[in-house]
């Protein structure tokens, strides 16, 4: 299922936050929100998942508007802040997430004990998420956006805060979802990242800049770093 | 909506403090309340010059439960200057030629309240004809503040523990985003309230039945009715409570606020609970106990408890929390729109 946006526009105090943004998603891919702080990259994901309305402009899966219950049962989010409940365990967590979304109870478990694998968190399933250190949390987050099997995943900054080694292995593991026909639109200021992405949609000031294959945005730059095209576009607006 | 209260308890049952405040707290402030409006057995010290107060009137006053102290003439003249001095008499008596009885107080306060009644019961004994017999519709004389007024307690804090938590439950809630996380799944909006009602109530019922049966079978307040109205009215007023939590926290962005909303929320109606009598409010302003759950709740309780009231006479109270309830039912379902439309 494709995911289209068309002249999204939205605006918080007058001030426009997201500025006529179309770009399309095809299902299946890998497709980077990259952009700085500030830039509309959460404010982009809560309007794609219906969190948000926008202003003017259409988002469509498939030939569906957002919200749809339909649409949400397929979709995995996994928030900027890792949004857990600390008084209850890792599994009693994704047992309530997976209630949620009515995993049958006879695999529920089962399923649990798988995302708690990739996630490399078997060993700490019944201690008290309040006690989990920062990655523990962000992977347990993983955890819950993976855990009903969702056809779309957004992901807003998983790696922010992670060291290097955890942000492989979770790179390992987008990857590896994808492989089975997961779309992941995730957001990012990790400019490095872009590499693991199938497309980049380059936002700046909450402007669109770039939407392109991501070997294709390298190629527009000289140096070969997607810095340069933000550097370009922040010259290109301080011009009168 | 079932695993969302599930995960209410677990999360509650999870945090000691939270348990705590619902089923140990109230029993604390109850019992605080008990010894504080309850029979004190208080003796009053009353001060004579025994050469100026008719042996009569001293004898009759041996008779009551007062403890007497002899002053000289010149301290019983100087009255005001004896009781600065003697912090631990409440009274001093006096008899004038022609003004008759003078009592001097140290300040207006329920000690001097009790020599005042001691001694007006003294002088009752010595003319019985002025005896007034004082008859009650319901309760007697002899009942204590807590007897008069416990049912209000029962009331609030049935309401307020519950609502503190409810409505910090939630404000977290928004403020960790697991709210918004929570609205991405395929939950319904009125399935999301109506869980953190169904979880709370589990609480709610369980705090009645406590408070109840420890104001009833341990400091023995008075009751005339049947404890079930009173256990169900407690708990329609705590699911309202969670309803008014949810609605408070629509206001609040942290917990803070919160406690900062209560003075203009909780406060108010503890005046407009039945703690004052309603009429004795100047212009009208008792009419505004309409718009205050804890009236209702305290009405019903009130009515059961100390008039032995049943369901025919009480069930105009339980419509209103229910009223309540459903109106704040449908606001918070509405304001979570803010999160997702559908």
């Amino acid at each position: 299922m494709d995911i289209q946006l068309s002249h999204v526009h939205k605006s918080f105090s007058d001030t426009a936050v997201i500025n006529d943004v179309s770009f399309t998603v095809a299902a299946g891919e890998i497709c980077c929100l990259l952009g700085p702080s500030g830039s509309g990259k959460t404010t982009l994901i809560r309007l794609m998942i219906g969190a948000l309305p926008a202003d003017s402009g259409t988002i469509q899966f498939g030939d569906t508007d957002m919200p749809n219950m339909a649409i949400l049962k397929r979709l995995g989010f996994m928030p900027q802040n890792d949004a857990l409940y600390e008084d209850l365990s890792a599994q009693g967590n994704l047992a309530f997430f997976g209630g949620l979304y009515h995993l049958p109870k006879r695999t529920r478990e089962a399923r649990i004990a798988e995302v708690l694998d990739t996630v490399e968190l078997t060993g700490h399933k019944r201690k008290l998420v309040k006690n989990f250190s920062g990655g523990m949390k962000k992977r347990l987050s993983l955890a819950i956006a993976i855990l009903h099997e969702p056809d779309i995943l957004f992901l807003d900054e998983p790696t922010a805060g992670i060291d290097p080694v955890l942000r492989r292995k979770i790179w390992a593991q987008f990857q590896a979802l994808k492989a089975q026909g997961t779309t992941i639109i995730v957001s990012t200021h990790v400019m490095d990242e872009v590499v693991e992405c199938d497309k980049g949609a380059l936002l700046y000031n909450g402007k669109l800049i770039e939407y392109d294959r991501v070997d294709r945005l390298l190629d527009k730059t000289a140096s070969g770093r997607i810095e340069d095209l933000f550097f370009a576009a922040s010259e290109s607006e301080a011009r009168p | 909506m079932i695993q969302l209260a599930k995960r209410v308890i677990r999360q509650t049952i999870n945090d000691k403090r939270s348990v705590m405040l619902i089923l140990v707290a109230p029993l604390l402030i109850l019992t605080l309340v008990y010894f504080l409006l309850g029979d004190s057995d208080y003796v009053a010290t009353v001060a004579i010059d025994p050469d100026a107060v008719p042996a009569p009137v001293i004898n009759a006053l041996e008779q009551q439960e007062l403890q007497l102290v002899d002053i000289t003439a010149d301290e019983a003249d100087q009255a005001l200057d004896y009781l600065q001095q003697h912090e631990d008499v409440d009274a001093v008596l006096r008899f004038l030629e022609n003004s008759g009885m003078d009592i001097t107080l140290y300040e207006p306060s329920t000690k001097g309240a009790t020599a005042i009644g001691e001694i007006q019961e003294a002088m009752a004994d010595i003319n019985p004809s002025a005896e007034a017999e004082i008859s009650y519709v319901y309760g007697t004389q002899d009942q204590t503040l807590f007897d008069s007024l416990g049912y209000v307690f029962l009331a609030l804090f049935s309401f307020f523990f519950v609502f503190i938590i409810s409505a910090m439950a939630l404000v977290r809630e928004r403020s960790r985003v697991t709210l918004e996380r929570l609205m991405m799944t395929p939950i319904r909006r009125a399935e999301v309230i109506a869980g953190y009602t169904l979880g709370y109530s589990v609480f709610a019922v369980v705090q009645a039945i406590i408070i109840v049966l420890y104001a009833v079978f341990v400091l023995q307040l008075s009751n005339e009715g049947n404890i079930g109205w009173v256990l169900l009215t407690m708990v329609l007023l705590a699911v309202t409570a969670v309803s008014f939590g949810a609605t408070i926290s629509i206001f609040a962005s942290s917990e803070l606020q919160v406690v900062q909303l209560i003075p203009f929320t909780i406060i108010p109606q503890v005046f407009f609970s039945g703690l004052i009598p309603l009429d004795l409010i100047p212009y009208h302003l008792g009419n505004l106990s309409y718009i205050m759950p804890i009236y209702y709740g305290a009405a019903a309780i009130k009515g059961v408890m100390v008039y032995g009231d049943g369901f025919t006479d009480i069930w105009g109270y339980l419509a209103g929390l229910t009223i309540y309830a459903l109106v704040l039912y449908i606001i918070n379902t509405q304001a979570l729109k803010k999160f997702r439309k559908l």
